[in-house]
């Protein structure tokens, strides 16, 4: 007995957007090609497709498969194929944070299940949420986060059923389908199957790119408060124009880096409950490694920071933070030919010596406005109170 | 395939001769009662192309309703033209919105409590300045900020949701990492997570109380007492309603390592007994999916009868279910507990009821969300009819058993036979594992059912009232003297205390 090769497809599901649906073609006219030729051997086969990224075969009726409960009350197959008879070892694996359990369902079946289900009352733990009613085929017990459990049962009719899961206010939401057939070549594609969960079909959307992200054009230079790679979890990534941006970080007050070639995709972060960050879209061809730039009184003392907000002057925003309880305004402009940025200071008043560090080695030129650089830092004149420095990439 | 079309046929013809009869029948022999007799939704047109997750929902002064979404935006609607505007961008989860001024408002949103203003008068904000930012992120997704709400001194409340291990934290944090706060389902790994602070008009945030794990969200009844709801899961056998006072701690451990004074060890390692001892309990435990899977924002019914016959009360919203939870309080022996019950079933509410504003006329606004969880996404509109349907109005606990008052006199006889109150006793567990079943179930008889002269109180005696006890009561067919039928039949009493020195929850 050979067990079917299981690749959990969820994951790459997520990331390959606009593959879906050149895989999904591709396995349609896969299944087309093992079945004609199994049927020729008139063998009893089965087989199991997930997300219609793998094909697992097997020459036996016995077939072995794997679904996680995923964030967002998602289980990882949206549907699966199995010839009648076929005996299935489904392990359910709980990749989510709250529990779930999953119920296999006779065709036509599910909503009465669920809804029997919802009226369990003090039995529903108990019964781990799943009522003895002969519409249930088979089903696990509740599955905490990080746990699985395996269930075994044999579909012998064809027909449509479901799985799903019943622990209460997920049954109207999370749900597969199981296809029991012999004629697998007649399915509907994935995107456009009824039997579907809709929360999965929405996966396939997105990755079709038709949703906008806002009811608007994004206008630059635009601002996200929002996970940032290599960064606080205070971040704000400012897209000065659409090949141009930074990452600043509202936690450290300061600027962690820039890049090129495009501004963010939020598309994982804004996903399920959030649990990704945000991707940098082009080249990140500045980093900052010296730490908070500006220093009151000696070169070496990193000041403290408070972050105030900021203040948008024709979309642009100018940060406002306190350093040892001095006001700093800051606004960052893109160079107007290539690849740099200036940034605005302006003090509050300061007694005695400020210093501005801008270190090499982090990716760019840099030119103040006033003063010289010495062993990286910029000796303020006494009493300046506005300056600018210029970060041209090297 | 003919015969199939005259099966349809028939089918569709029987269907239609069933409605038109049960229309007909209902509209002669019956006086109206559903629930949408009493109250209409509406679903509000949102905008297109807007992932309509709505974080936070307020009413601004001048009646424009004011809502943040997941993906940052700030949007206005005015209710008069039906017309949406955007008024701020690229927000960070802003669960929570306040108005200030038609021009300016107060948003949670994920790393920090800010002041969103138009200071140029064009209708779009363009100052975003911190209020306060004084607590820890870990970069953990679960680590929600809701509120802010304020009390009649002027003091803000925010809520500090924990951070869940379905993700780790960001190798740099804000605020100070402490790594005994990271074992555990939820943890609390920065400060303040897990707590309710107090932001004094002087710009100081304070940690206030501490014990929540997923506290979405905050509001004030009448009397200015503060509540918290907060999710059931670890340490939490089922969802609750807590009375936040300061310093007191409500029972969910992680939080307690940013405690003052408290010793500096992993709190969900100490002893379940030493846990229970330290917590403040609920007023109110929501029975998992008999009433509640996820409750969200406390409201105060401050319409003075606008909106029905409810008004002083509290409403809850939930997330899993397409209704709203009622909240009957009282103060029993000093201390706050009651009846929830769910409201508004059948009404076309949606799921995902995350918050809940009462304009100035009276309707009740409702931002929906679902951000991967169970729950509908966009707002509706709840305005009363004006007529008031036959409703359990309040229930108050007796030396003996129960007060229940109704919204309509009741037909005597149906509202003294002891068979329509049924009742049912149990307790969830407090541990460390997610959720609870229910301990100890029992049936407790009722021994007698009087009504009052008005006809609107029936007093139960039951065989026997325990404290530390969630008592379920499933009301049979009630009717009114006016020949209404009673909307909802279920109500779950949170029997912490008995009557000693009982008082009225005004």
């Amino acid at each position: 007995m050979e067990k079917s090769k299981i690749v959990p497809g969820f994951m790459r599901l997520r990331f390959c957007r606009n593959e879906t649906r050149l895989v999904e073609k591709a396995v349609n006219v896969l299944f087309f090609l093992y079945f004609s030729l199994m049927r020729k051997y008139a063998v009893v086969v089965l087989f199991v497709a997930l997300c219609g990224l793998k094909i697992p075969i097997a020459l036996a009726q016995d077939t072995t498969l794997t679904i996680r409960a995923i964030e967002g009350l998602k289980y990882d197959v949206p549907r699966f194929v199995v010839r009648p008879g076929t005996r299935v070892h489904l392990t359910l694996d709980n990749y989510d944070d709250m529990a779930h359990n999953l119920v296999v369902t006779l065709p036509n079946s599910r909503l009465r299940v669920v809804n029997t289900s919802l009226a369990l009352g003090d039995q529903a733990v108990k019964l781990n949420y799943v009522p003895r009613t002969p519409d249930v085929v088979a089903h696990t017990a509740t599955v905490d986060p990080g746990k699985s459990e395996k269930i075994s049962f044999v579909l012998s009719q064809e027909g449509i059923y479901s799985y799903v899961c019943t622990y209460p206010g997920h049954g109207f939401v999370m749900y597969g389908v199981i296809y029991v057939t012999r004629r697998p070549a007649t399915l509907p594609p994935l995107d456009k199957d009824p039997n579907v969960a809709a929360n999965r079909k929405d996966d396939m959307a997105d990755h079709a790119g038709h949703m906008p992200d806002h009811p608007y054009e994004l206008k630059y230079p635009t601002v996200y408060r929002t996970f940032m790679p290599d960064s606080g979890p205070a971040s704000i990534a400012v897209g000065l124009t659409p090949k141009q941006a930074y990452c600043w970080d509202a936690g450290a007050c300061r600027l962690r880096y820039a890049w090129t070639g495009g501004f963010i995709d939020q598309s994982d972060h804004w996903d399920g409950n959030g649990k990704k960050p945000t991707h940098v879209v082009g080249d990140v061809y500045f980093r900052d490694q010296g730490g908070f730039p500006i220093r009151f009184g000696t070169a070496d003392r990193l000041p403290e920071v408070h972050f105030k907000g900021y203040k948008l002057i024709n979309r642009y925003p100018e940060f406002r933070y306190t350093v040892n309880g001095i006001e700093v305004r800051e606004m960052i402009k893109p160079l107007p030919t290539g690849r740099g940025l200036v940034r605005h200071f302006s003090l509050g008043a300061v007694s005695g010596p400020v210093y501005f560090a801008c270190k090499s080695g982090d990716g760019v030129k840099y030119r103040p406005s006033v003063g010289k650089i010495q062993d990286g830092l910029v000796r303020l004149p006494v009493g300046t109170r506005n300056f600018t420095i210029t970060m041209t990439a090297e | 395939m003919t015969r199939i079309g005259r099966i349809k046929r028939i089918l569709i013809y029987l269907f239609l001769s069933v409605l038109s009869v049960s229309s007909a029948f209902s509209s002669k022999n019956f006086p109206a009662d559903t629930i949408t007799d009493y109250y209409e939704v509406e679903t509000i047109q949102m905008p297109k192309g807007l992932t309509a997750e709505t974080d936070g929902l307020a009413i601004m002064p001048d009646g424009r309703i004011v809502a943040g979404f997941h993906r940052g935006e700030i949007m206005m609607y005015n209710p008069k033209t039906k017309t949406w505007k955007l008024f701020a961008e690229g927000i960070h989860d802003p669960l929570g919105i306040m108005a200030v001024s038609n021009s300016e408002i107060l948003v949670m949103q994920r790393p920090e409590l800010t002041r969103i203003k138009d200071t140029n008068g064009d209708g779009v904000a363009d100052e975003y300045l911190t209020v306060t930012d004084d607590f820890g992120l870990s970069g953990n997704y679960h680590e929600f900020a809701f509120g802010p709400v304020k009390d009649k001194q002027g003091n803000l409340f925010i809520a500090l949701n924990c951070a869940s291990n379905g993700a780790g934290i960001f190798p740099e944090v804000r605020g100070k990492l402490d790594t005994l706060g990271r074992p555990g389902r939820m943890y609390s790994a920065v400060p303040y997570r897990g707590w309710i602070m107090k932001l004094t008009p002087d710009g100081k945030l304070h940690p206030y109380a501490s014990g929540f794990r997923s506290p979405n969200s905050i509001g004030f009844d009448a009397n200015g007492n503060l509540f918290a709801s907060d999710n059931q899961g670890d340490w939490l056998g089922t969802s609750k309603l807590y009375h936040v006072q300061e310093g007191k701690h409500y029972g969910h451990p992680a939080s307690l390592l940013w405690k003052e004074g408290f010793p500096h060890l992993t709190p969900i390692k100490l002893p379940v007994k030493m846990l229970d001892s330290l917590r403040t309990i609920e007023s109110v435990a929501f029975p998992h999916s008999r009433i509640a899977d996820s409750p969200t924002q406390p409201v105060l019914d401050n319409t003075g009868g606008k909106f029905g016959p409810f008004a002083g009360k509290m409403l809850v919203g939930e997330m899993n279910h397409p209704y709203l939870v009622r909240l009957m309080l009282e103060t029993v022996d000093g201390h706050i507990q009651g009846a929830c019950a769910p409201f508004l079933v059948g009404s076309g509410l949606r799921k995902g009821n995350n918050r809940l504003a009462f304009a100035a006329d009276g309707s009740l606004w409702i931002g929906q969300t679902d951000h991967g969880w169970a729950g509908d996404r966009g707002i509706q509109h709840v305005r009363w009819k004006g007529k008031v349907p036959l409703e359990l109005a309040d229930m108050k606990l007796t030396p003996t058993g129960f007060a229940l008052t109704f919204t309509q006199p009741l037909d005597a006889v149906t509202a003294k036979q002891v068979a329509n109150f049924q009742f049912k006793r149990y307790y969830y567990e407090y541990h460390e594992a997610y959720g609870s079943k229910q301990f100890d179930v029992q049936p407790v008889a009722v021994s007698k059912a009087e009504l009052s002269a008005d006809g609107k109180t029936v007093t139960l005696k039951l065989s026997e009232l325990k404290a530390g006890y969630i008592y379920e009561l499933e009301l049979g067919k009630l009717r009114s003297t006016t020949q209404q039928n009673l909307l909802n039949h279920l109500v779950c009493y949170t029997l912490n205390r008995l009557q000693r020195n009982t008082q009225a929850n005004p």
